[in-house]
């Protein structure tokens, strides 16, 4: 069985079109970006506190907000109702998310819990351990110190793979591959902010391997190129580029195509705590395919050109 | 051609037996029913099949993740002899700036504190050294002393707490993480781990001097609007909770000794407004004859009013301070109502007698016959210096009021009826025979030279993390299905290898894990999704090169040795590159990452083993047989 046969698509002759397309998607993701002020970061980064509870019948929203509006703590009073609260994985679970607060008292993610326990009663579990689906409260410290490592893990790798590259290529193929990693974190940055969906611990790591997909998928198109180059040395620079790409199309699609049922998979059946981690995935492979194409590749032949002229 | 290819055969065979050796224990272990598995617990069996288990991380099992800080400054304190006004203001200056930046070193501070102040520190710390450097390197040193005894403290703890497979590790150099699997009360386990057990027996200042501070304290505040800002949340309370008692007319009984008053209905739920103005510490408060008594409600305004300076400054001048019961308790109101209440203890600020004399502690429950029979007590022993001092301080102290005051929390304050010199005492006031134990043992273990703080704290229920493990798998088994049998449709014979080499993957990384004793955590089981995508895109980039050999017209063999050569650097250079990627994550993760980032480095690196090698040998032993001319693919 064969789905792609030989081809000879002219993908450069599309480039502009693409780098306007890319341009476009990034530029909203930046807009909105700017407009939330920054990604919306979780508590892992921000420090706060994530409660998670399963009542036994689906429950409204607004009531568990109206609920919340005067939360008692031995006299303390606390108005979450503006909080994040909503929904988690099903109707009958709700979360409620709240930043680092400087006066919080002790053990406020439980303090929290008891207060949603004892306003609903009879929509509860019998037993409290069964109520508490999961809890966490990160202090701004961690925080802090995560989002520095977080910022030094993606620069690092960067470096490090910019360093690989070029010493198995040639550094204009690193600086198309590193735009082209650039681009598909950016994208997909873009539309977590677009949709509201938070950046967390898991998502950092979908992130980096996101970049090494997308590098995977870039590098499998360089190697042809780098191939053809040594093969023929008379041909355009965009010829052969279109060449390669055209001969590596077949593996490109498969490949693709597989990860991005595996990761669909994940998106549909993983449950609630990997949702947003096979999501970035998926927004990824579809991204990193592209980008390798159309980010990469024109990239190489611009560097190229400007370097002939 | 045969005998070149039985070396590599006999490597895949040797991996292979290997693979299945690793990951029979987790097969096994699968299927053990909780009934078998504790027969092999009493064999002691079980300890050995599961040290070479697959670990589940506690976001699939459930189970409760904390991260412990030690209060440098604190312990510092603590360590500080002769403190004056200054010390106290440059340690308060570092706490500050400790909560506006979190992430600040706290002796840097220090250092730099103490030169700006011009604190001497060889006044406080003379045992220390001299100079202000070397008193500091020596704190230093002390601070990690003090993290090693926490640490050794928390986990007898943790060990007497009776937890399967604890994981009690130190992070840094202030830091203490510990991981408690399946626990299912975390509250207790909370509490286990942050007290301090400090234990300490104060005598209580008697009702006159108590009457007497209140007076002054309500001269202080009286007039003051600021404090109104403390107490007003509280009439709020009536419109938002209608039903409860609190909300009906409760009067403000006088404090100590004075006439009753009869009940005024207030517009206030808890606070009589008219007392208020003339009196508003005293206002929130009740008489419990024994003790002040605070209403739940009013704990947090009274708290704040006992933090104010010029409070602080009154108790200081008598040598006193107030102390919180350590839990609420339901008192009948006039009325007929029932009010929960704490109660406060204005007590000597220097404790007789500290928790360091204790030599055994039991939870029991109260003998027959006693005021604490049948409730949960912990009977204390003290050592022979602990049992003199006690009887000195019992013995001139008849008739007036012992507090037992566990990290500042009043336990009970029994009246001292004789002088006690066996050096026994028991403590009561406990919510039930858990937490009488959970005090035992840590006031066995000792208390902690530095409180703790619980800087971050992760809690997964047991149901979420059977559900994450159910969806998992589900997950991995269709994908997988799915690839499989897309491969085989795709390239026929070639792709039922192919599929041979990802089982083969996915065996082997398990295989890894269990014998690395790797923990695998929801982002793991993604990690080995991915590792399906990355295993597979090898077979892809091979098979594809080996058609477009054999489109040009070469044999089978020869299309097959092609394929591979040229297919090779580009796996390389491909699956080198997402090594990188995962080491970093490695290097950069905690806990869920880190298992992620395990599982995607021996997937790719067993991925590239079983492309390259496994199915290139299975290969060659077809198109080694003469007369092959088609190749299934």
């Amino acid at each position: 069985m064969r789905i792609i046969k030989d081809t000879h698509i002219d993908f450069m002759r599309h480039r502009r079109l693409g780098a306007l397309l890319s341009a476009f998607v990034i530029l909203t993701g930046v807009i909105s970006l700017v407009v939330n002020g920054g990604p919306k970061l979780s508590i892992d980064f921000k420090g706060g506190t994530l409660v998670s509870v399963q009542f036994t019948e689906p429950m409204d929203v607004t009531a568990v907000r109206l609920s919340l509006g005067k939360v008692n703590i031995d006299g303390q009073l606390f108005d979450l109702s503006r909080e994040e609260i909503k929904h988690f994985g099903g109707p009958a679970a709700i979360s409620v998310r709240v930043p680092h607060l400087e006066n919080a008292p002790q053990n406020f993610a439980q303090k929290i819990v008891d207060h949603l326990y004892d306003n609903f009663p009879g929509k509860v579990p019998e037993n409290k351990t069964d109520f508490i689906l999961g809890k966490g409260s990160v202090g701004p410290k961690i925080g802090a110190e995560l989002s520095g490592k977080a910022v030094m893990a993606i620069i690092s790798a960067l470096g490090l793979i910019l360093l690989y590259i070029s010493i198995r290529f040639e550094f204009r193929f690193a600086l198309g591959a590193i735009a082209a990693l650039g681009h598909d974190v950016l994208v997909t940055l873009g539309i977590f902010s677009l949709f509201g969906y938070e950046i967390s611990l898991p998502i950092i790591a979908a992130f980096l391997t996101i970049v090494g997909y997308s590098l995977n998928d870039t590098i499998v198109i360089f190697d042809r190129i780098r191939e053809n180059v040594k093969a023929s040395k008379r041909e355009t620079y965009k010829k052969i580029i279109n060449r390669s790409i055209n001969e590596s199309l077949s593996r490109t699609i498969i490949t693709s195509l597989t990860t991005f049922f595996v990761v669909f998979v994940l998106f549909l059946f993983g449950g609630e705590v990997i949702h947003n981690f096979a999501l970035a995935m998926i927004i990824g492979v579809i991204v990193g395919t592209y980008s390798s194409i159309y980010i990469a590749s024109p990239i190489i032949v611009q560097l190229h050109e400007n370097a002939a002229k | 051609m045969k005998s070149k290819l039985t070396p590599r055969l006999l490597i895949i065979g040797l991996v292979l037996a290997w693979a299945v050796w690793a990951i029979w224990p987790s097969i096994q272990y699968q299927g053990l029913s909780d009934a078998e598995k504790e027969s092999l617990r009493e064999e002691g069996k079980l300890e050995r099949v599961e040290s070479r288990v697959i670990k589940q991380g506690l976001d699939l099992k459930g189970g409760m993740y904390i991260v412990l800080e030690v209060d440098l400054p604190t312990l510092m304190e603590n360590l500080a002899i002769n403190k004056d006004e200054k010390f106290n203001r440059t340690i308060g200056s570092i706490r500050d700036q400790l909560v506006r930046t979190p992430e600040a070193d706290f002796f840097s501070l220090f250092t730099t504190a103490s030169s700006d102040n011009n604190l001497k520190l060889s006044r406080y710390y003379y045992d220390y050294g001299s100079d202000n450097g070397d008193i500091l390197s020596a704190l230093v040193e002390e601070g990690e002393d003090a993290i090693n005894r926490v640490l050794e403290i928390l986990q007898n703890r943790v060990d007497q707490f009776g937890v399967a497979e604890p994981t009690i590790q130190k992070q840094g150099s202030q830091r203490i993480i510990v991981e408690l699997a399946g626990v299912q009360d975390s509250n207790r386990a909370r509490s286990l781990l942050e007290s301090t057990a400090l234990l300490e027996f104060f005598i209580v200042k008697d009702v006159n001097t108590t009457n007497e501070i209140m007076i002054k304290i309500d001269q202080v505040l009286k007039g003051d609007e600021s404090i109104a800002s403390v107490t007003e949340s509280i009439p709020e309370e009536k419109q938002t909770e209608p039903s409860e008692s609190d909300d009906q007319t409760v009067s403000v009984s006088e404090l100590f000794g004075e006439t009753q008053e009869t009940s005024t209905p207030s517009d206030s739920a808890v606070v009589d407004q008219n007392m208020y103005a003339e009196r508003p510490f005293s206002s929130m408060l009740r008489n419990l004859g024994q003790s002040i008594g605070v209403p739940e409600k009013n704990t947090y305004a009274v708290r704040k009013i006992l933090e104010r300076p010029e409070v602080e400054e009154k108790l200081a001048a008598i040598g006193g301070t107030f102390l919180f019961s350590h839990k609420a308790e339901e008192y009948p109101l006039v009325d007929g109502t029932v009010e929960k209440m704490y109660s406060l203890y204005l007590l000597e600020d220097e404790a007789e007698l500290t928790g360091g004399v204790v030599e055994e502690a039991r939870a029991n429950l109260g003998p027959q016959g006693s005021t604490s029979a049948g409730q949960p007590i912990v009977n204390l022993t003290m050592n022979s210096d602990g049992a003199r001092k006690w009887s000195i301080v019992t013995g001139s102290n008849v008739g007036r009021q012992v507090a037992i005051v566990l990290d500042k929390k009043v336990h009970m304050a029994p009246n001292i009826r004789e002088k006690i010199s066996g050096g026994g005492t028991l403590i009561e006031g406990f919510a039930d025979i858990n937490e009488a134990k959970d005090i035992a043992i840590v006031l066995r273990a000792g208390a902690l030279p530095a409180p703790v703080d619980i800087i971050e704290e992760r809690i997964v229920g047991p149901s979420l993390g059977a559900d994450s493990v159910r969806r998992g798998t589900q997950s991995v088994l269709i994908g997988l299905a799915f690839v499989l049998v897309f491969m085989l449709i795709y390239y026929r014979i070639s792709g039922s290898i192919a599929d041979f080499a990802l089982i083969w993957n996915i065996v082997l990384v398990l295989a890894v894990l269990a014998s690395l004793q790797a923990t695998l955590t929801l982002p793991g089981i993604a990690g080995l999704i991915l590792t399906v995508g990355m295993s597979i895109d090898a077979n892809v980039i091979i098979f594809e090169r080996i058609r477009e050999e054999l489109r040009k017209g070469k044999t089978p063999k020869a299309a097959v040795d092609g394929g591979y050569d040229r297919a090779l650097t580009t796996i390389i250079d491909a699956n080198v590159t997402t090594l990188i990627a995962a080491l970093v994550l490695w290097q950069f993760g905690t806990g869920p990452i880190k298992g992620f980032a395990t599982v995607l480095f021996w997937g790719i690196l067993i991925s590239m083993f079983t492309a390259i090698f496994v199915t290139r040998t299975i290969f060659n032993s077809f198109t080694s047989r003469k007369g092959i001319t088609k190749l299934s693919i």
